[in-house]
Order: structure tokens, then C-alpha cells, then sequence
């Protein structure tokens, strides 16, 4: 039984691989249809996961609205939410609009889910306000570099910025372009160092967290 | 507690009316003050005026309703310039929750064009997998996309003519909130099919991009509201983008403000200390 | 009432709920919050299943003939095991190809677009030919191409590459080389954090702007009735909270 549950998908992740490690290699018309049916597979299967991602919230909010636990009301809302959103979506064969006229399904979007995201993101617009009133201290010269840095380019970025200083915005254009290129170029290179290697860790068995789930 | 101390441990709720007062009142009375074009995102415009005509333009817009108001105008800008081109407009989204602004911005901007679905533009609509939808896509788009946002086959669509997989695509640009996004574009589409690509992004992903466009990757990047901003009056159309920019230089100023009192008094705090220490000693 | 009026109304509502969070946790924050998510897992199960089930697996297996397709459905089923405990290692084998396919595409492409592509940007030639005049040497710092930018790119990728990758005890001259990389790390994180600082804000103007569109006395204006109604509630709430905890005696 071992060798079906931990053996067997240990040599599937190995041999797609190195398959698809090599096919990038062999543009040949086959090597190619390969690629094409396994992008296309692979197409089907994302949606399987988000669904399997975003269903594992059910049981959380169920257990909590038959349990009675604190806050069950808003599980409850979250709930509505859900289905209700779902049977208006099947309804409107999940059409936010059909030719250019806007569905039930396509209000609940424009309507409450565009602002309601929105908005959530919108208030950290406050919060990175308070932060950076509360912790944006030159305490140490490293830290007085960041936050000159910062200055220059919030600054440099915005029309009142360069009226003022008008010099600002060349010079923010420069720290990007150069000093934070090449910052961010040396984190490109090390974090894909990184991931190749952890590519072949996973598929030379080294790596299997991923294998997860199920007893042995 | 002296005055500084107290006036760095203030109700955070204060900082967050000063915000909210500086961004309400320049959106209620605006200035207008010029915006210097930027050379990331005059090479997307300069990429985008040098199409011939009918060239095939693809726009997949990788954002949701987060980024909302840093990408929407972005979108809406370059499908304004990409119709006014007469290029054939391909849209699509690798974001789930993206979708059905991408289908609204797009049919708002054809009506207002004067386009017809199908003939001048059509949007793919979404597809799982992120990735390996732009892969199958290099490979074969109607393997990818068989069917339209509204369900029409897409093989034998007239703005699909002579186009079957992305290297027959002139152009594209993904507007990107993360992953998928500009980078996925490059990596799994550019490297292989070899299209132009442009990006267009968030204010946070920007700075991450500029490897990308030093090493020529990508051909231009509009970053941010600000980069919306840029592409509107380069367009010569002015939109949410170029109205928000003296909220947004009020904003960063008002930051910049709270930045240089804090550290005023963060000093003189620290000055007293020492002082103080000195006297101990 | 006329869908767009009552869109408008509901959508100032929900935004004006969210942002009474910023005076305190609240039950119209919870409410909004917790209506935000089951929308959008609706949502997103609703997307998956026209989009996938319809578009992408029924319509090409009934009305093409694309048996093939029954392999990923297979697949993805199998993923679906991990709600049943005793078949979940089956999962197993779903996981197994989605992670084995991934790591096999990523591989060489990473190399190829971000380790290989990089690098060759950054050893550029430190001086160019120019025609038969020889060499030259651009200083222009506002040109990123020019051969001073060169240098100074070539500076800043070795020495923040050096600073990560060795972790030995920096000394003598490797001090110097992991400090100039701490520097180089110092001004990008402020560039940063401009960029940041600079999307957050344009989240908050993208959201006002749309409070003050659906002000206008032609939607019946929402923002100034619902504002008053959101702070009232507000003041309700936290009036009540008062009463209910006495304050505690000194």
C-alpha cells in the first residue's frame, strides 16, 4: 500500500517533470502537441482546485452557525451571501451581462462585490498613513537612507511633488530606474536561484510537502 | 508627558481624518496641475501609435476589484487609443474576480467607439489555470479559449482571422494586480511565442518590474494611477486617472508632513534623553 | 426604483459600513465583511462551474467528441477525495501530476527569462563603440542606458547578490561590498514604499470618488443619507456598549 500512496505519486511528479523540463528543449510537432494537451488538462484542473480552495470555508461557517458559536449570525450572512450569489449566478447561466445588458448576477457584482473589495482595500490607505507617522524614524543611517529614498519618490511621483521641487522627479525616475533595478534585479536572480532549485528539490523527491493530505 | 511624547502617541483616528480630508478635497476641487509623461509609459504609447491598422492587440486585464481604481483607468485608456487605432482588440482576464469588470469596461469603451463584438474586438472571458492558460494559448488559442465570454465558438470570429495562437498577436499588455500577471505574460508567453509585450500594473508591483523593462523584456510599463494618469493625457482624454492626481499629490504630501513631524519630535525626544543622561552621569 | 439608483445605494451602503471600521470594530463592519466573502466565494463558484464544467469540459465532449478531456476531469475528481478521509491520500496523485507539471514548465523558462536574461542585461559593455571616433563613455545619469547606469546597475546586483549569498562574517573589503549592498537594499525598499504609499492612496481616491458620484441628488443622494444613518448607528452602538460596561471605579 505504501508504494500506491507515497511511491507512485513521487515518480508521477518526477517523471512530468523531467518531461516537461526537457520538452522545452524539443520543439518537435509531438514534444509540442504534448505541451498543448497538458496546458489544456492542466486549464480543467485549476478549476477543480479553486474550488477546492474557496469549499473549505463551508465547513468552517457550518460548524459555526450549528454550534451557535459567538458571531453565528454573520456565518449566517456569509451563507446568504453564497447562495445567494450562486442561484442568481446559475440563473444568469454566469453572465454578468448579455449583450451589454447587466443580470442579477452581474448587479450583486457591480454592486456589492466591486465596492465591498474595494472598499477593504481602501482603508489601509489610513492605516499606511499611521504607520508611517508612528514607525517612519530615522533611528540609524540605514534608516534615514530608506526614508530619504522615500520622500524623493513620493514626490517625484506626483504633479504637486514636481511643481515644488522640480528636480524631484527626474530623480525619482533615476532611483528607479537604476538604484531600484538593480536591487530588484539581484532579488529576481536569487529568488529564481531559489525556485529552480526548489523545482528539481520537488521533483527528485527531496521536497514533499505538497503531498500533504491522507495517512501514510 | 511632554508635548512631543503626546503628540507621537496621538489617536490614530486624527491621522486617518487628515487623510480622508486631504484626499476628499482636492477630488471636490481640483486643481489641474500639469503631468510630466514618463519614458516607461510613453514606450507603451509610442509602441500602440506605430501599429498599422488591424493589427491584433491583446489586452488581458490581471486585476480584480483590489486594483480597481489603479487599473480600470489604465484599461479603459489604452482601449480607448487601441480603438481610435482601428487595431483588433483581444481581451481577457487570468482573475476570477476580474471578470466581470473586464467585460464592462470593454463593451462601455466599444459602444463609446462605435465597435461592433466579434468584427472589431471580443473578450475571452476567464479561464483557470493562470499559467498554463498563456502556454495553451501560445500553443493554440482556440484550445484555450473554444468559446467566447457569451459563449460563441471562437474559431471563424472575423477579429480572430489569421490568428491562431499568441505569436500571431502584434501587441499585448497585461495589467497586472500580482500573480498571474506581467511577469507570467513574459515567462510563459513572451519567452516562447515571442509577441511584444507592454505591462501596465499596481503602484506596490511597479518597482518589480523595472529589471524587466531595463533588460528590454518588456517594452514599457504604466505604473499606478499615476501611470494611468500619464496614458490618459498622452491620449489626450482625461479620465478618473488625471481627475485623481491632485488628491494624490495632496495625499503624498500630507504623508511627507506627518513623516518630518514625527521625526521632529522622535529627535527631540531623543536629544532630551541624552541630555538627561549626560546629567545622570 | 431603478436598478442603477438602488445599485447605488446598496454600494455607498456596504463602502461607507467598511470604512465605519476605521472609527471601530463594529457590527456593520462584520456584516459587510462577511457578506463580502460569501459573495465572492459565490461568485467564484459560479465562474468555476459555467466556465469549466460548461465551456470547457461538457460542450467540447458532447458536441466535439473530446473524450481526451475525461483525463483532467479524472484528475480533478481525484483532488476532490481530500473531503473523504479514508480516499484522501488519492488526492495524492492529483497533486502529484499538477506540482510534477509545474516544477517541469518552470524550470527552464525561470532560467531562461529571469536568471539568464538578467544577468546578460547586467554585464553590458562598460564602454561603446562609437563608429570611428573609438570608444566612449556616457555620464548622462538620466539616460538608465548610459554607461555610467551601467556601471552603477553592475555595482548594485553584485553587491546586494553578495550580501545574501554570503553569509560568512563580512570583513576587510567583503564589508565594504555587503554594506554598499545594504545601501543599494536601504534606497529600493524606499521606492518601495513611495509605490506603496502612492497605490494605497489611489484605492482610497478610486473609492471617494465614487461616494462623491453617488452624492447627486439623481440617485436620491445615498452618501449623505447613509453616512448619517452609518454614524448614527455608530453613535447607538457605542452609547449602549457604555451602559452595558459601567466604568470601572478608581
Amino acid at each position: 500500500m505504501i508504494f500506491l500512496r507515497r511511491q507512485v505519486p513521487l515518480l508521477i511528479t518526477m517523471i512530468t517533470g523531467l518531461v516537461f523540463a526537457a520538452q522545452y528543449y524539443i520543439p518537435h510537432p509531438a514534444s509540442e502537441q504534448l505541451l498543448t494537451s497538458a496546458t489544456k488538462w492542466l486549464q480543467i484542473i485549476g478549476g477543480f482546485a479553486l474550488v477546492l480552495g474557496v469549499t473549505s470555508l463551508f465547513h468552517q461557517h457550518a460548524a459555526k452557525i450549528r454550534r451557535k458559536e459567538a458571531g453565528w449570525g454573520y456565518s449566517l450572512v456569509l451563507y446568504a451571501g453564497m447562495l445567494g450569489t450562486i442561484a442568481v449566478g446559475l440563473w444568469a447561466n454566469g453572465k454578468e451581462s448579455i449583450d451589454g445588458a447587466m443580470t442579477v448576477f452581474g448587479w450583486i457584482y457591480s454592486f456589492m462585490m466591486v465596492p465591498l473589495q474595494g472598499t477593504m482595500f481602501a482603508i489601509l490607505a489610513f492605516f499606511i498613513a499611521s504607520a508611517a507617522y508612528r514607525s517612519f524614524r530615522a533611528r540609524s543611517r540605514e534608516a534615514a537612507v530608506l526614508l530619504i529614498a522615500a520622500v524623493i519618490v513620493m514626490m517625484g511621483r506626483v504633479p504637486l511633488g514636481e511643481y515644488l521641487i522640480p528636480i524631484s522627479g527626474d530623480l525619482s525616475q533615476w532611483i528607479l530606474n537604476v538604484l531600484n533595478a538593480s536591487v530588484r534585479r539581484a532579488i529576481l536572480i536569487g529568488v529564481s536561484l531559489g525556485a529552480v532549485a526548489l523545482s528539481f528539490k520537488i521533483i527528485f523527491g527531496v521536497e514533499r510537502s505538497y503531498l500533504g493530505g491522507g495517512k501514510e | 508627558m511632554t508635548f512631543a511624547e503626546r503628540m507621537l502617541r496621538i489617536d490614530r483616528r486624527i491621522i486617518f481624518v487628515v487623510i480622508g480630508v486631504c484626499t476628499l478635497l482636492p477630488l471636490l476641487y481640483p486643481v489641474g496641475l500639469p503631468i510630466k509623461i514618463s519614458p516607461e509609459v510613453r514606450g507603451v504609447y509610442e509602441y500602440m501609435e506605430a501599429l498599422p491598422e488591424r493589427s491584433v492587440f491583446l489586452l488581458s486585464l490581471d486585476f480584480d476589484p483590489a486594483s480597481k481604481p489603479e487599473l480600470h483607468p489604465q484599461a479603459i485608456a489604452l482601449l480607448r487609443h487601441a480603438f481610435r487605432k482601428n487595431l483588433r482588440v483581444i481581451a481577457m482576464t487570468l482573475w476570477v474576480s476580474g471578470t466581470g469588470m473586464a467585460d464592462q469596461l470593454l463593451t462601455q469603451v466599444a459602444m463609446e467607439m462605435g465597435k461592433e463584438k466579434g468584427k472589431d474586438y471580443v473578450f475571452l472571458g476567464w479561464s483557470p489555470g493562470g499559467t498554463a492558460v498563456i502556454i495553451n494559448m501560445g500553443q493554440d488559442l482556440y484550445t484555450a479559449f473554444p468559446s467566447d465570454y457569451g459563449g460563441q465558438p471562437t474559431k471563424g470570429l472575423p477579429v480572430l482571422e489569421g490568428v491562431l495562437s499568441l505569436k500571431d498577436v502584434n501587441y499585448a499588455i497585461s495589467l497586472g494586480a500580482g500573480n498571474p500577471g506581467v511577469e507570467a505574460w513574459y515567462v510563459f508567453g513572451k519567452d516562447k511565442y515571442k509577441f511584444e509585450l507592454g505591462g501596465g500594473c499596481t503602484g506596490v508591483i511597479a518597482p518589480g518590474l523595472y529589471p524587466l523593462l531595463r533588460s528590454g523584456q518588456i517594452n514599457g510599463l504604466i505604473g499606478g494611477l499615476r501611470g494611468a494618469a500619464e496614458y490618459e493625457s498622452l491620449i489626450g482624454q482625461k479620465g478618473r486617472a488625471v481627475a485623481g492626481m491632485d488628491a494624490q499629490s495632496a495625499t503624498h504630501v500630507a504623508i511627507i508632513v506627518l513623516v518630518i513631524i514625527c521625526n521632529i519630535f522622535y529627535f527631540s525626544l531623543r536629544n532630551v534623553a541624552r541630555q538627561q543622561g549626560r546629567v545622570h552621569s | 426604483m431603478d436598478a442603477t439608483v438602488l445599485g447605488a445605494w446598496v454600494a455607498t451602503g456596504l463602502t461607507l459600513f467598511i470604512f465605519s471600521f476605521l472609527y471601530k470594530d463594529n457590527p456593520l463592519f462584520k456584516l459587510a465583511e462577511h457578506l463580502y466573502v460569501g459573495v465572492s466565494v459565490g461568485y467564484t463558484i459560479v465562474k468555476a462551474y459555467d466556465t469549466v464544467v460548461v465551456h470547457l469540459i461538457v460542450k467540447p465532449i458532447v458536441e466535439q467528441g473530446e473524450v481526451t478531456l475525461l483525463i483532467p476531469v479524472a484528475i480533478g475528481l481525484l483532488m476532490l477525495t481530500r473531503y473523504v478521509p479514508k480516499a484522501a491520500w488519492l488526492s495524492r496523485y492529483a497533486f502529484a501530476f499538477i506540482v510534477g507539471v509545474g516544477s517541469g514548465l518552470a524550470i527552464p523558462r525561470t532560467i531562461s527569462s529571469f536568471i539568464l536574461k538578467q544577468i546578460e542585461d547586467t554585464v553590458r559593455p562598460l564602454l561603446s563603440l562609437a563608429g570611428a571616433d573609438g570608444v566612449t563613455f556616457s555620464m548622462n545619469l538620466l539616460n538608465p542606458a548610459s554607461n555610467l547606469n551601467a556601471i552603477i546597475i553592475l555595482i548594485g546586483v553584485s553587491s546586494v547578490l553578495f550580501y545574501f549569498f554570503f553569509s560568512i562574517e563580512h570583513s576587510g573589503p567583503g564589508k565594504v561590498v555587503a554594506r554598499t549592498g545594504v545601501l543599494f537594499l536601504m534606497i529600493a525598499f524606499g521606492a518601495a514604499f513611495g509605490y506603496t504609499v502612492m497605490a494605497r492612496m489611489s484605492l482610497l481616491i478610486g473609492r471617494l470618488t465614487d461616494l462623491i458620484e453617488f452624492s447627486d441628488a439623481s440617485y436620491g443622494s445615498p452618501t449623505l443619507w447613509l453616512a448619517l444613518l452609518t454614524i448614527g448607528v455608530l453613535v447607538v452602538l457605542s452609547r449602549r456598549r457604555q451602559q452595558e460596561e459601567p466604568p470601572e471605579a478608581h
